[in-house]
């Protein structure tokens, strides 16, 4: 422990505490929660593409269902009138989702699996978009406000940023941590030889199946502080081009390679879609193309760019 | 009535889907690289179309603007794709979506965010009667060029010499490199030639959909689940999968009008989940 000054999460979890008090960029704190949000959601994706190999292009099927389930249930059972309910909801709804199209696409593989997941994003889509009756179609949901928890009042923004950046350590602790266990580094096997690891006895399936099922409750649970956090819920965030955005972003900050590499990336893309897109609107052109540019340079990402040796893509 | 127009819209849709899905199609399977660039060139087609129309007239303007587009195409190979080739499908598909949204940006920014309307041509402006039945004449216009390009593909892959290159290249590029054939030359004529049909699409599609800057999205994910769907390196495979995507798009609507928008997708889930290679699919390059 004397050595915690060495860890990068130290520093992450530091710069996220100062965050509320820094001169310009300290008054949006409703940026800097989405930017917590999005640290947690894009790790949690991280466990599938950088550390088991999976192509998931729908992991913005979860973080909706999320942000659905939670406005769902704060407006059908808010006679409970619980700050809790909602977000446990959203990492139920999440994992369930996760597992039920886990478990049908063990099997598949590449570029088949990617489809397979962004086929199902689009009927996600579909269903909340459509589906009036229960998620408000076009118009989405609206009318959620954030009660007390614990006695503390959830209505101040900066309140609720410091309850999410609770939330984001302990995920980012615990994510860490599975990503260093056995279980970790049997899923670094699966990407790293597939049939190898079937042939050492894996049931590369079920290790499949277990890892997409625990991405999706994290990316559920932000998905529900999502839905907090704004008060709303709107079908546009199950679009296929959004789950495109968090590929991106974990492939831009290095992800394939480094365990931080997902919370590069999301800074780097809430930044520019937040502060870059109110100086010029066409700010997309910018980051496609420098996206393009570094990618193209340093097929691992930013992270990649600064280890001394490449490793050699598998 | 009603349900005989829906299904020879379908036919048309299908036709246009399988014409854009056949040069996705060709250049995965000779550079295995999951082009997601193939979309915005849809769009390029389009907006250039929209450009030239007024003052060159409808035939000129239709010549011209998939021949710019064939050149972006051939950019395109030059600069982004040619640096991907022989890596992981995916890590192709996300740069060529990086590129593709700073293109649809760059269309935003030149020729602005609102939607442009497309006349359809004076030769084709009327209406078919055939009994009490009527159709529109520029819908058969698509459907007569659409199957033509399609045709016109298939008769190049399987008669042509240099076809049977092509065809070879499908399902074993590496092989068809060493066999002595220039591999690189071959991808670049193909993307081209992708390019040039889906820009050529684009102007078929303009007058239905109206031209903006989203359309590229809106047929690029349909044409890449119809090459799943029907098999890659599989031209026959790729006609019934966009004629069925086509149709039932069209008949959904009287079905699940609100729900049509998914069909694509549940169509493809379930063709992928029981036959992994689709429905005419070989061995190819993305396994």
């Amino acid at each position: 422990m004397s050595k915690i000054y060495k860890d990068p999460l130290f520093w992450i979890f530091l710069g996220c505490i100062c965050y509320p008090f820094l001169p310009y960029v300290g008054n949006f704190t409703s940026l800097g929660t989405e930017l917590l949000l999005w640290f947690i959601f894009t790790l949690s994706f991280n466990l599938c593409l950088g550390q088991t190999g999976l192509p998931s292009f729908g992991h913005g099927a979860f973080y909706g269902m999320g942000t659905y389930a939670a406005a769902i249930v704060f407006l059908r059972l808010s006679a409970s009138g619980s700050f809790v309910l909602p977000i446990l909801g959203g990492i139920a709804v999440g994992a369930v989702a996760a597992a039920f199209l886990g478990w049908l696409i063990r099997e598949k593989r590449g570029v088949y699996f990617a489809m397979m997941t962004v086929a199902f994003t689009q009927v996600c889509f579909g269903i909340c978009f459509r589906w009036d009756e229960v998620t408000g179609g076009e118009a989405g949901l609206s009318g959620i406000s954030r009660l007390d928890f614990l006695g503390i009042p959830m209505r101040d923004p900066v309140t609720f940023y410091y309850f999410c950046f609770a939330v984001f350590v302990v995920c980012a602790i615990v994510i860490r941590a599975i990503s260093r266990s056995c279980f970790g580094l049997s899923l670094q096997s699966v990407r790293q030889n597939y049939i190898r690891s079937q042939y050492l006895g894996y049931n590369v399936g079920v290790y499949k199946f277990a890892v997409y099922t625990l991405s999706g409750a994290f990316a559920g649970l932000s998905g529900a502080l999502y839905c907090l956090l704004t008060q709303s819920a709107f079908a546009d965030i199950l679009d296929w081009t959004k789950s495109g955005d968090v590929v991106m972003a974990t492939l831009l900050g290095g992800g394939t390679v480094s365990f931080y590499g997902p919370i590069v990336g999301s800074l780097i893309f809430i930044i520019c879609k937040n502060l870059l897109s109110s100086l010029w609107d066409h700010w997309l052109f910018i980051y496609g193309l420098s996206f393009v540019v570094i990618l193209s340079l340093f097929p691992t990402g930013i992270m990649g760019m600064f280890r001394k040796k490449a490793k050699k893509k598998d | 009535m009603l349900e005989l127009s829906l299904f020879c819209n379908g036919i048309v849709l299908g036709l246009v889907y399988a014409a854009v899905a056949l040069g996705f199609s060709l250049v995965l399977g000779v550079s295995g690289v999951i082009n997601f660039s193939h979309g915005i060139t849809f769009t390029f087609g389009a907006y250039f179309f929209w450009a030239m129309y007024q003052t060159l007239g409808w035939i000129p303007a239709m010549i011209l603007s998939p021949m710019f587009v064939a050149l972006i195409g051939f950019f395109v190979e030059r600069l982004i794709i040619r640096r991907v080739y022989g890596q992981d499908p995916l890590f192709g598909l996300l740069i060529t979506l990086g590129f593709a949204m700073a293109m649809e940006e760059l269309i935003r920014m030149i020729f602005g965010p609102a939607t442009h309307n497309v006349n359809a041509p004076d030769f084709a402006n009327g209406v078919i009667i055939v009994g009490d039945f009527l159709y529109s004449q520029y819908r058969v216009f698509i459907a007569v060029v659409a199957a033509v390009m399609v045709a016109a593909v298939w008769v190049f892959t399987e008669k042509s010499k240099y076809g049977s290159v092509v065809k070879g290249g499908m399902f074993n590029s590496e092989m068809v490199g060493a066999l002595g054939h220039d591999l690189y030359r071959m991808r670049l004529y193909i993307m081209v030639l992708g390019s040039f049909i889906a820009g050529l699409s684009g102007i078929l599609a303009a007058p239905i959909w109206s031209v903006k800057s989203g359309m590229g999205n809106s047929i690029l994910m349909p044409s890449f689940l119809i090459v799943l769907m029907g098999g890659l390196g599989s031209i026959p495979g790729t006609l019934i999968g966009g004629l069925l995507v086509g149709i039932c798009l069209s008949m959904g609507t009287l079905v699940a009008p609100r729900f049509v928008d998914m069909i694509p997708y549940i169509l493809m889930g379930g063709i992928v989940y029981f036959w992994p290679r689709g429905l005419m699919g070989q061995q190819n390059i993305i396994e």
